[in-house]
């Protein structure tokens, strides 16, 4: 049984985490010690003065620009991990993209939205409530084509209809670039780009109840995505409430990604890569690879955030730069080894 | 009690089931019958609870399985289906586990020592436990069905719907698997309904039987309603002929193809005789439909070639089929068309006659030994010896008869020998009583089935007449050859 190895890939993932936050902290144009930050972030968390010989300017960096960013890269990449190991599991490929389904399309032209027209009508939640409508009418919209066609909403159909929309949300999003100025234009692709950058602790406190909600709704159902392995109707079949599981899942998970691309724009092979990588080491057993996927994808991003400020400083790349150029190689390494190696169906 | 109340449903607008009515005796191997598109498989949707049915229900106990949420559902009601694929490389028990989904209750749903204990259980009947560790995706087709077969019988369920779960399965994993479910439906009283594509098979292990046209019940009962070609030929198109099987008291079903090939000629202008003092071989350019207790090829046959090998007096063997067979091989003749006697009289003593009485054309050849000659009805027989002591006759006949035919135009032979050897004033040795024949008499009655077919062929008809004027005619002119060669 796998279980006695469960606590190797928590301890694992976890201790992946806490090096990737500290390499988050530490470097950049000024490195900072872990001791010092150690002394910076207890004194901010415990409302103490600082330390002795701790400068402020240090302070400030830490507490104001690289802990909100770490944490915001934390949260997006366990968000977009976490949604696609749920979208891969339920569409039963192991190779689908949480993107496919349309709900970050959606998402990213409700964000594109605000930021074009400048709407403020919901203060500073309207971007990434905007987001996760967008998000959300855009899962209505696949669901809806998805009845029309099909009684069944088969899976199949989900994906077909999710990447219709998304090359039309694509048009649309383009054809808004293309209608703004030069400033907004540059504005709107660097942000479609991606990016954690200059976001402070209010990107932080908006997207995490999304998050923590999204998270809580897809942990609680990794037992129904293991039934769907076999299928939607042989889950059925153990007694899976498959209807109501399927909306809470992927409820969950535009949740997830509307809160990712509302505070960071599209961010891509994230939820693609990280849990097939995951499920190489854990098995697919749902249970352990959701989890772990979710510690894994938050390590990853901040590494890739690390990688994104520090390569070609004191110029910044946009993070989903770096998270393609890692992640669409390794993808299609891995894609190229399933069929040379094992020669099997998803 | 499974019971299904006026169940109709479909996919949309379109029905497909409509008004159906069954009970399913619980702890019965209920069979659902009927061809492709006849509804079977959307008539266990509805059941199962994968399709809503419009009207009417599907109830266990008195209680409609569309109410029961899926967790209860699962408790009571497995599915084992023709094919499925599982995504991600679960192993073999990692799938088999998902079949306590239901099982597991309370905040961390973990599995519990009872559960552990039914996997086990189920693993050892269904031999899973070997590659519990293997992926499934690496598993042969035979196992892969073990595997899921397991996942559902781990439910525990009252009731098991099996969809046709031997589809891409060879005929040992089908009955490998079959006799497991028959094995657990004896030891647990689980109720199985299932569709079988094989009817065959179905009538080997079904207790009971529904036969499915157009979305209704067209026939419920027994596996003997697979004994109404009629019945089966409104519903399949397909001639069938309901046939015993040889050792269990089922029906076996035997098809008809609706191009059986041309017809042939006259029998008689359709054979070779090859007479030597080892042999005589007859060999017919077309297969006849033989009953025969010869000592190869006995039992109801279609045989081409029909053989009577000369023997010495002293011929003892253990193995007397596999003699035959050699011969019968060593002469170039086709082992499974062909049916082989022997005998110690000699071949050049054979008779040889072709009749046509009431215009039935018929063939004997006959070869008569008495040297062991007995009276079957009387107490003191004569014990077997050796010696030319055989009376072997092949009969072959220009008809159509069916297997009972058959057993009527041997009964009609045998009376026309009894009644020759009575006239030749043959006696059992130790009785002195007439004889009836030998100790190790054979026949073969051999018909062209060609004209129109007859279950008739006693005495009352023109088959047995002529059957009987032939066959008496040549064991008469046989004995008469022996009688001679004795002096």
């Amino acid at each position: 049984m796998r279980s006695s190895k469960t606590w190797i890939y928590y301890g694992g993932s976890l201790l992946l985490l806490f090096g990737a936050v500290l390499l988050g902290l530490m470097s950049s144009s000024v490195t900072i010690s872990p001791g010092t930050i150690a002394g910076i972030v207890q004194s901010r968390l415990l409302g103490q003065p600082l330390p002795e010989g701790i400068p402020q300017s240090e302070a400030s960096i830490i507490w104001e620009i690289r802990l909100p960013r770490v944490i915001l890269a934390m949260l997006v990449g366990a968000c977009l991990a976490l949604a696609g190991a749920a979208f891969q599991g339920l569409l039963r490929n192991p190779l689908a993209d949480p993107y496919t389904i349309g709900v970050s399309s959606g998402a990213s032209l409700g964000a594109v939205c605000v930021i074009f027209f400048q709407w403020t009508f919901l203060g500073a939640f309207t971007l990434p409530l905007t987001a996760v409508a967008g998000g959300f009418v855009s899962l209505l919209l696949v669901f809806s084509l998805v009845r029309l066609s099909s009684r069944s909403m088969a899976i199949e159909t989900i994906i077909l209809a999710g990447i219709i929309l998304s090359a039309f949300i694509g048009s649309i999003i383009s054809l808004i670039i293309s209608l703004g100025s030069q400033d907004e234009m540059t504005q709107i692709i660097y942000w479609l780009y991606g990016s954690v950058a200059m976001r402070g602790w209010s990107y932080v406190t908006l997207s995490l109840p999304f998050a923590v909600l999204g998270a809580v709704l897809l942990l609680s159902r990794t037992r129904d995505l293991n039934a769907m392995a076999l299928g939607e109707e042989a889950a059925g079949h153990v007694g899976v409430s498959v209807q109501r599981g399927k909306v809470l899942i992927l409820t969950g998970a535009s949740l997830l990604t509307g809160a990712a691309v509302a505070v960071s724009g599209t961010i891509g092979f994230v939820g693609l890569v990280i849990p097939h990588l995951v499920r190489l080491v854990t098995g697919p057993d749902h249970r352990h690879v959701l989890p772990v996927s979710m510690v894994i994808g938050g390590a990853f991003l901040i590494t890739a955030d690390v990688a994104a400020r520090t390569l070609i400083a004191p110029q910044e790349l946009p993070i989903g730069v770096i998270t393609a150029l890692i992640g669409a190689p390794l993808f299609a390494f891995l894609l190229v080894q399933r069929r040379i190696g094992k020669g099997r169906e998803g | 009690m499974m019971e299904l109340q006026g169940l109709s449903g479909g996919y949309g607008s379109r029905q497909v089931i409509s008004d159906v009515t069954l009970h399913v005796p619980d702890g019965s191997f209920f069979g659902l019958l009927g061809p492709n598109g006849s509804g079977k498989t959307t008539l266990f949707k509805l059941i199962s609870g994968s399709l809503v049915p419009t009207a009417g229900s599907a109830s266990l106990h008195g209680k409609p399985l569309s109410t029961m949420k899926p967790v209860e559902r699962a408790r009571h009601l497995a599915v084992l289906s023709q094919e499925t694929s599982v995504s991600f490389d679960f192993t073999a028990e990692e799938i088999i586990q998902l079949g306590r989904y239901a099982f597991q209750t309370g905040l961390f749903k973990q599995l519990r020592a009872e559960d552990r204990q039914v996997m086990e259980d189920v693993m050892v009947l269904t031999r899973t436990t070997e590659f519990r560790n293997r992926p499934f995706y690496q598993l042969s087709g035979g196992e892969k069905q073990r595997v899921l077969l397991a996942k559902a019988l781990v439910q525990e369920p009252e009731v098991l719907l099996l969809d046709e779960p031997t589809n891409h399965l060879d005929i040992r994993h089908t009955f490998d698997m079959l006799d497991m479910l028959k094995q657990w439906q004896k030891e647990r009283k689980l109720t199985i309904i299932a569709i079988l594509h094989d009817i065959n098979t179905a009538a080997l292990y079904c207790d009971r039987m529904a036969l499915l046209s157009e979305g209704k019940i067209v026939e419920e009962g027994s596996v003997d309603l697979l004994r109404n070609p009629e019945r089966l030929a409104e519903v399949y198109e397909v001639e069938t002929w309901p046939q015993a099987h040889p050792v269990v008291p089922r029906p076996q079903l035997v098809m008809t193809p609706k191009n059986r090939g041309a017809e042939r000629g006259p029998l008689l202008d359709s054979y070779s005789l090859e007479q030597s003092s080892g042999a005589i071989v007859l060999s017919f350019d077309r297969p006849l439909r033989s009953i025969s207790n010869g000592v190869a090829g006995e039992g109801i046959q279609w045989m081409t070639h029909f053989a009577n090998f000369h023997v010495d007096k002293q011929y003892q063997s253990r193995t007397p089929e596999e003699d035959v067979r050699r011969w019968i091989e060593s002469r170039n003749l086709p082992a499974a068309q062909s049916i082989g006697m022997m005998t110690a009289v000699f071949l050049e003593r054979a008779i040889v006659r072709e009749t046509n009485v009431h215009g039935i054309p018929m063939l004997a050849v006959v070869t008569a030994g008495t040297g062991n000659a007995v009276d079957i009805t009387s107490k003191e027989a004569a014990a077997p010896a050796a010696g030319a002591g055989t009376i072997n006759m092949f009969l072959f006949a220009d008809v159509h008869l069916s297997d009972g035919g058959l057993v009527n135009a041997s009964m009609s032979a045998v009376e026309a020998k009894v009644k020759a050897l009575a006239d030749h004033g043959i006696t059992d040795a130790a009785s002195g009583t007439a004889a009836t024949g030998t100790s190790t008499d054979s026949i073969v009655f051999a018909a062209s089935q060609r004209g129109r077919r007859s279950a008739y062929a006693g005495s009352g008809t023109p088959l047995g007449r002529a059957i009987g004027q032939s066959v008496y005619e040549a064991v008469t002119a046989a004995l008469q050859l022996e009688k001679e060669a004795g002096r």
